[in-house]
């Protein structure tokens, strides 16, 4: 068990970060993000333990898969919420609205940051872990199960769609 | 917007970092309840509760193991690997018997003995055969040794009479296995000399307790031909009528 821990300390170690970022360019939301993130590594500490670092492939992809999965479930709750409570609930603040409000500030990094919320979310993963996390093809190809012609296709066309967001 | 700057732009997103202290807050809250790990000291406390929890299954398993050995060391006869286990168990239990008990004791071990032969002779294990005769000997050598030393006017009669019917029932257990063999497997002269010895003592003992007794016309009989036998030296005999007036 000591070693296990041990192990998935170092996995913590050098994953929190980029799946926080992950998790944060999409919901845009520093606590949320804190939470979902935290929620990412107690799952994957579960399994982890449970089925043995032996049995888990690619950890970088596995924490990334949960990481989809508990967005998913996220955005699936959130709109339940909406769908019950639309005719009392404040008014949720529009991205768009957001960027128009950033674009006073100038931030560039603010900008690129909004543009991303914005765009599919296939393209801005893909954005995510090509760009920032400089994740091969291949490792971004083994975490969406599809071809490396496929992903470069895809990053080229995310890359298209988050220049049309920023214009 | 140039492609170079805008991938410039994103590399600027590295920047979104978590806190340092929710870093660490959080990678403390996926391990509590969990077992610290454990370090050198630790590691040494924690290896005595294993070590209790070893050595309380010890004794449990070396109990079951022995259990096992001593039902499997029973079915074995003389010559084989774990008789020696059997035969020590035998000795405890000569070793742990009353000085009054221990012929009767190394009888019935001679009876075992015998009932091995037999087994040895039913399914033609020739190689057991000479150390089952060996055994028997050393068993009827033993017991009348033990026989010598007994004292007919202080030991009990009814281990007295026990005693007699295992040395009855080895008789006929030898006599049925030298048939089986078509050969002696051992003299047991000085064990019947032993035997009559105690026959005659006890009978004359038994006699003597008896004619102190009032008795009835038949009971007083039935001593007369009892010390008739016993004049005439069938002690035996002479035994079994006794043994009937004793149990009136």
């Amino acid at each position: 068990m000591a070693n296990i821990r041990k192990e998935f300390t170092k996995v913590y170690d050098k994953y929190v970060k980029k799946i926080y970022r992950f998790v944060l360019l999409k919901v845009n939301s520093a606590e949320i993000a804190e939470d979902l993130t935290s929620e990412v590594f107690m799952r994957g500490w579960q399994s982890f333990k449970g089925q043995g670092p032996d049995k888990i492939d690619n950890l970088q992809a596995f924490l990334y898969q949960i990481a989809r999965n508990l967005l998913a479930d996220h955005y699936r709750q959130e709109t339940k919420a909406q769908l019950v409570s639309v005719e009392y609930a404040p008014l949720l603040p529009d991205a768009r609205q957001d960027l128009e409000e950033m674009s006073f500030i100038q931030s560039d990094m603010e900008r690129v940051k909004a543009a991303l919320v914005n765009i599919n979310d296939d393209y801005r993963e893909v954005i995510v872990w090509y760009y920032l996390d400089e994740l091969k093809v291949p490792e971004i190809a083994k975490i969406l199960d599809k071809s490396e012609p496929t992903v470069r296709v895809l990053i080229h066309r995310a890359l298209h769609a988050l220049k049309e967001e920023l214009k | 917007m140039k492609q170079s700057q805008l991938v410039r732009q994103l590399k600027s997103l590295r920047e979104l970092e978590p806190s340092d202290n929710w870093v660490s807050f959080t990678k403390e809250r996926i391990f509590a309840g969990e077992p610290e790990p454990m370090g050198l000291r630790s590691g040494l406390l924690s290896f005595f509760p294993l070590f209790r929890y070893k050595l309380a299954l010890a004794p449990i398993i070396s109990v079951l193991v022995l259990i096992g050995l001593f039902g499997f060391t029973q079915q074995t006869l003389p010559g084989d690997f774990l008789f020696s286990v059997k035969k020590m168990t035998e000795s405890a239990q000569v070793t742990f018997s009353s000085s009054a008990e221990k012929p009767e004791t190394q009888l019935k071990l001679a009876n075992k003995r015998l009932e091995e032969l037999s087994r040895i002779a039913e399914s033609n294990q020739v190689g057991n055969l000479d150390p089952a005769i060996k055994e028997f000997q050393s068993n009827i050598a033993q017991a009348t040794k033990d026989l010598a030393a007994i004292n007919v006017t202080s030991s009990d009669p009814l281990m007295i009479k026990g005693l007699l019917a295992e040395t009855k029932k080895m008789t006929e257990n030898k006599e049925r296995v030298e048939s089986v063999l078509g050969a002696i497997i051992g003299d047991t002269g000085e064990l019947d000399n032993a035997i009559l010895q105690i026959e005659r003592q006890t009978a004359a003992y038994l006699i003597t307790d008896l004619e102190k007794r009032t008795l009835q016309e038949s009971d007083l009989q039935l001593l007369n031909q009892a010390r008739d036998d016993y004049n005439a030296g069938n002690y035996a005999t002479s035994l079994e009528k006794i043994w009937i007036l004793s149990n009136k």
